[in-house]
């Protein structure tokens, strides 16, 4: 099956920072405890699973998704349960920030799955941050 | 500078109504006959601006409920979204001159709050409620939207979500 052009950049965007999201909350979780680092392992298992997904929808497709870097710069410094929050909250804006781009494919049930990250990262973020955003992803 | 497409629809409504045959032989819109229904994709903006505009008028009337209460801060943080939202939802909207009859109702009406009830926990749990129903339609809605509107109804219906979840833990 090959899909319209766009479709596998998209896939292959948001795969690229669902993968990148688990890696910090890898680095998330190992700065918290009790009933935080339990919200951050949840996180962790939802960015997985999607990560999962996203696999494979592009070899759905008959394309290659792209592997995932060994380690990746940390887009704030991490010391401390505190910044691990700030942390959290950043993976969450920027993972649903490679959605839209799925969200303007034809493919409705992509479209569908998109929109459902974008929702369930700002609902993630909102969780961490205690605050909302008007247009989270954009 | 070329004309937007605003502009070009004033000019030639203005043309029409006047039934000038002298503006360069521009004979108006009547000229190609009455107007299209409006798209899905205009349904689905109005339905989404009368949506926000009932969201924006029942967070006023919460304030004033909820005044001098904790919640006053999250409350006014989620009308602020709302206005956003309702801001970019109405710059999407090109309505041509003379064509509002056509428009959804809900368009020229007042927009009405929805009910609350007595309490800071129901009133809490209502606009939940209230956030999550309108996220499920944005959601549908977005499937059949052109790209770009299609963007924006998803990241609206993501915020939407997020109040829902902020709403649901005051209580």
């Amino acid at each position: 099956m090959s899909a319209p052009p766009g479709t596998i950049a998209a896939l292959q965007a948001a795969l690229a920072a669902e993968q990148e999201a688990s890696y910090g909350y890898g680095v998330i979780g190992s700065h918290l405890s009790g009933a935080k680092f339990a919200e951050a392992t949840a996180d962790w298992v939802t960015h997985e699973r999607a990560r999962d997904s996203l696999t494979a929808m592009i070899t759905d497709r008959g394309a290659q998704p792209r592997p995932a870097t060994v380690a990746y710069q940390l887009p704030v410094p991490v010391a401390s349960p505190a910044q691990a929050v700030v942390l959290a909250t950043v993976v969450e804006h920027r993972v649903a920030a490679a959605y839209p781009a799925l969200v303007a494919v034809p493919d409705q049930a992509l479209r569908a799955f998109a929109a459902r990250r974008m929702a369930a990262c700002a609902v993630a973020a909102a969780r961490w941050s205690g605050h909302s955003q008007a247009f989270p992803g954009l | 500078m070329a004309p937007t497409r605003r502009v070009v629809l004033a000019v030639a409504a203005t043309a029409a109504a006047a039934g000038s045959a002298s503006l360069a032989g521009c004979k108006g819109l009547a000229a190609i006959g009455p107007l299209p229904k409006p798209t899905p994709s205009v349904l689905a903006l109005e339905h989404s601006i009368a949506e926000e505009e009932v969201l924006v008028a029942t967070y006023q009337a919460a304030l004033a409920a909820a005044a001098g209460h904790l919640a006053t801060g999250l409350l006014a943080a989620v009308l602020a979204d709302h206005r956003a939202h309702l801001a970019a939802l109405r710059s999407r909207l090109i309505v041509p001159p003379g064509s509002k009859a056509r428009l959804a109702p809900a368009l020229g009406r007042q927009p009405v709050a929805l009910p609350l009830p007595p309490g800071r926990r129901q009133i809490a749990t209502d606009l939940a409620a209230a956030e999550r129903a309108a996220a499920v339609r944005l959601t549908g809605q977005l499937l059949t939207a052109p790209p770009s509107l299609a963007q924006l109804l998803a990241s609206i219906g993501a915020s939407e979500a997020a109040h829902a979840m902020l709403l649901a833990r005051l209580r």
